[in-house]
């Protein structure tokens, strides 16, 4: 396939970009009784327009979770189900999802319905059927039906993708645990509870396809349409792809079909704008609505802009040093809490992040119910880091090496940092920068003693989030944590659907992981988008993506 | 009498230094980087490694006359502490080039015409020369830092091998030129060895032009060092280096905060200007014709005229 890839309708291109870019500032400029503002305004107000660091490389979630591919998903395609929203309490204006245990709703989760307008789940939890809603139709124009749930679902299992652990984690083994219970209903079948089943409904990760489009393009070729995806779009989400230039722009259109509220942004442009400080000036100068991923100075910069807002959120993002648990001295826990004593991470939320982080104080994202935060034990300390050192044996210090990410600019300034702190208990830093590239082949190596990674479990859920992370047999586990009974424990909660016994389960855990200290601990980083003042409607998802049906014009 | 002759190269050169003020620049600022590099520990007020939380992105002031970068690193100590590994660097890479590059070239130049293995090997060797030029420079260096890792040896080996063609290529060219001189026949009919006479007599009279380049060389090899850390591939954070300073510093401009890349980017573009000037001056030394062109100059004759006793002696030993 052309890595260039237009059909239908042809979006703008670059020098329409920038002409439209041109105008809106000269427009701008303009009193209102020359009218020409006022043109403009009409003819942008239902276009969206994001500088974005990447426009999406492939747009199939089975083997692509770039940046620029998870926020077109949430706009291309629709979800069985969805959490319901609620206000933020730190951000006004800012909607997020309700993602905490309720023990007066059904499932005791706030679950509203998106495909699926009603589902049950049986009282030993291995069952949960769906009632499908009628008269929706995809993008190609074909209606959707419970085949195409078992469609995509049979897609995971044969793709051997991302979906292979979608499939694992629900204790799925089988394509034959989905079954076809008519048009509109569909059941899951599990041979154990999981309390996570109706939560990976709404994961990002789980797009509902049109299967029959999908069959009829990929024929038996590409009998899971896996060229096809890659490209273009068989869902039933509120926009559909109008334009990909990968490296230039994507463009979307919104769908007058959809079967839901219709997107107040009638078009959506995401412009590849690389360079963090280039979407800061696009903004700044008013040539676009979004400037996505700038850099907490650039932020704080923004602040004293009057047609500029930037919303920061609590978010499920960690960041945070694998401690290689089989590398020497990493293999020592008392090195381990050690270096954790050692981290200033005060210094680094005021000088790195600009107050858009809080300290990361437990072993899953701070927002996610269950969460226990009172087992953190590493306040700077370097004292008390330099006896944890002598008990280990290697109270003269050591040398490690500290690897980061050349992608991420936030990564070395911390190391930096650290590097001067733990030189002051004897421990001597090398510092070693990763193209963005090598580095993700090195994490997924386990090879290095000390290398920063920085993720967000998308389920809010902590068994999904300590599972991936920490147990022995998860392919995340790049710390090479190990702990049998850490292990048994975790896949105990996710086998349970009483809260009360999984609170007791992960808290258990949470303390085990706390003090054994598998990561150095750095700090949970916000979810920050900066906008022009006047576009209403951000709502914030543990996926950490934009769904652009969310914005309107205030 | 020993003194005589370097008396008036020195005489030589300070009348050069008189007539064309922009080599006298070159040399200045070379000295002055050269003394800062060694005195760095002297005049350096902080460490140039340690991060200061406390202090971050602090405009010049009294305390820090160069302002701090976004972990609170002095810019002043780190843009001094700079060229010792700058200058080191590219003059090592330039040192082996030439070292390489002129050695070669010189063999080159001395058999490239006859019959035999020498022969072959000579038109390989410029093959090779001409495959490695016609690689864009700076992606090949990239390409080199990629593979044999990220440290100082390597960016030294990077600027050894992009420049070494430049070497055999000059170095050929004088030798081809020398080796049919009346001086280097009679050598070997004195019964000098091939190697003997190129050491002797080829390579000697043929480092004019190659001592000009080192110099100008020298001043690439700074700027390819700061590239390759700009770009993440020369030395590691937080060695003090202009263009890992640069690179850490640049994003921050649109922000307001100028000062983390704007310093040392002066100093790197001060410092390439200096070796660049002194490159120029040092062809003119080098090159009998330019040199006389130079001292021939009207508002300067009478000068030129005062001291035709010692350029008289020192012409054919520049």
């Amino acid at each position: 396939m052309s890595d260039q890839f237009t059909r239908m309708k042809l979006g703008p291109n670059r020098r329409q970009f920038l002409q439209t870019a041109a105008t809106a500032g000269g427009a701008a400029m303009l009193p209102a009784p020359f009218g020409m503002g006022e043109a403009f305004a009409q003819s942008a107000n239902d276009t969206l327009v994001i500088a974005a660091p990447a426009t999406p490389q492939g747009l199939d979630i089975e083997f692509d979770v770039s940046l620029g591919s998870i926020d077109t998903l949430g706009a291309l395609y629709e979800y069985m189900l969805g959490y319901e929203k609620v206000e933020d309490p730190n951000a006004p204006g800012v909607l997020r999802e309700d993602t905490s245990v309720h023990a007066d709703k059904p499932n005791n989760m706030a679950l509203r319905g998106r495909l699926a307008e009603a589902w049950e789940v049986s009282p030993d939890g291995r069952k949960a059927t769906f009632k499908l809603r009628e008269g929706v139709v995809s993008n190609w124009g074909n209606h959707f039906t419970s085949k195409d749930v078992k469609w995509t679902w049979d897609r995971k299992f044969n793709l051997k993708g991302q979906g292979l652990f979608q499939t694992a984690v629900l204790g799925l083994t089988t394509p034959d645990q989905i079954k076809v219970e008519g048009d509109h209903a569909i059941s899951f079948n599990l041979d154990k509870p999981n309390p996570i089943l109706l939560k990976q409904q709404c994961n990002l990760a789980n797009p509902i396809y049109d299967g029959t489009k999908c069959a009829a393009v990929g024929g038996s070729d590409d009998a899971w349409a896996v060229n096809f995806l890659k490209n273009d779009s068989a869902g039933f989400g509120p926009y559909r792809l109008t334009q990909l230039v990968r490296g230039q722009q994507a463009v979307f259109e919104a769908r007058s079909d959809y079967w839901d509220t219709k997107p107040a942004m009638k078009r959506v442009i995401m412009r590849e704008v690389p360079q963090s400080a280039s979407r800061f000036s696009l903004l700044q100068g008013g040539a676009v609505d979004i400037a996505q991923f700038l850099q907490p100075r650039e932020l704080e910069a923004l602040k004293s802009e009057k047609n500029v807002a930037v919303d920061a959120v609590n978010a499920s993002y960690m960041i945070w040093l694998e401690l290689n648990a089989k590398i020497a001295p990493f293999d020592n826990v008392d090195v381990r809490r050690a270096v954790n004593l050692a981290i200033p991470r005060d210094e680094i939320i005021r000088t790195i992040y600009y107050g858009y982080a809080d300290p990361q104080t437990a072993p899953m994202p701070y927002i996610y119910p269950m969460v226990d935060k009172s087992f953190f034990s590493y306040n700077y300390d370097l004292a008390k880091a330099k006896a944890l050192l002598e008990k280990a044996g290697v109270g003269k210090g050591f040398s490690t090496t500290i690897s980061y990410n050349a992608g991420d600019p936030t990564q070395e300034p911390i190391a930096l940092l650290i590097q001067t702190s733990l030189r002051q208990i004897g421990v001597e830093l090398t510092l070693e920068k990763l193209p963005a590239g090598v580095f993700y082949e090195n994490v997924t190596k386990r090879a290095k003693p000390m290398i920063f990674y920085q993720d967000s479990p998308w389920t809010p859920d902590p068994g999904y989030s300590l599972y991936l992370y920490f147990n022995s047999k998860s392919y995340v586990n790049y710390s090479n944590y190990n702990n049998p009974e850490v292990d048994k424990l975790i896949t105990d909660g996710l086998a349970t659907l009483d809260n009360a016994v999984r609170l007791e389960t992960y808290t258990q855990v949470q303390k085990t992981l706390m003090d054994e200290a598998p990561w150095g601990f750095i700090a949970y980083p916000k979810y920050t988008l900066a906008r022009k003042a006047g576009l209403k409607g951000f709502t914030y998802y543990t996926s950490n993506n934009l769904r652009f049906q969310d914005f309107t014009r205030g | 009498m020993k003194w005589a002759p370097m008396l008036a190269k020195l005489r030589l050169f300070g009348r050069l230094a008189l007539i064309r003020p922009r080599f006298t620049t070159g040399y200045v600022i070379v000295v002055i980087v050269a003394i800062l590099a060694i005195l760095a520990p002297v005049i350096a007020p902080f460490s140039p490694t340690e991060a200061d939380s406390l202090s971050f992105l602090q405009p010049p002031s009294g305390v820090h006359v160069f302002g701090t970068d976004n972990v609170g690193m002095d810019i002043f100590s780190r843009a001094i502490y700079a060229p010792r590994i700058d200058l080191t660097i590219a003059i090592l890479g330039t040192g082996l080039s030439a070292l390489l590059g002129g050695s070669f070239g010189a063999l080159v130049g001395f058999y490239s015409s006859g019959r035999g293995i020498r022969v072959w090997l000579s038109f390989a060797l410029m093959r090779a020369a001409d495959v490695l030029q016609a690689f864009p420079i700076f992606v090949f260096a990239i390409a080199l830092v990629a593979s044999l890792g990220q440290s100082i040896q390597t960016v030294v080996l990077a600027i050894a091998f992009v420049n070494a063609p430049i070497y055999l290529r000059l170095m050929r060219s004088q030798v081809l030129s020398i080796r049919s001189m009346r001086y280097v026949e009679a050598s070997q009919v004195n019964g000098l060895s091939d190697f003997q006479t190129i050491i002797r007599h080829v390579v000697p009279n043929a480092m004019g032009p190659v001592l000009a380049q080192l110099s100008i060389n020298v001043g690439w090899g700074i700027v390819l060092t700061a590239a390759l850390s700009f770009v993440g591939a020369g030395v590691r954070a937080p060695t003090p280096e202009w263009g890992s300073m640069i690179a850490m510093g640049f994003q921050n401009v649109v922000t307001g905060q100028w000062w983390p890349s704007m310093f040392p980017g002066v100093m790197l573009a001060v410092t390439v200007f200096g070796f660049s000037l002194v490159g120029s001056s040092i062809e003119v030394l080098a090159d009998p014709a330019k040199r006389r062109h130079l001292l021939s100059d009207v508002r300067l004759r009478d000068i030129a005229r005062a001291t035709k006793t010692a350029k008289r002696s020192s012409l054919g030993q520049v």
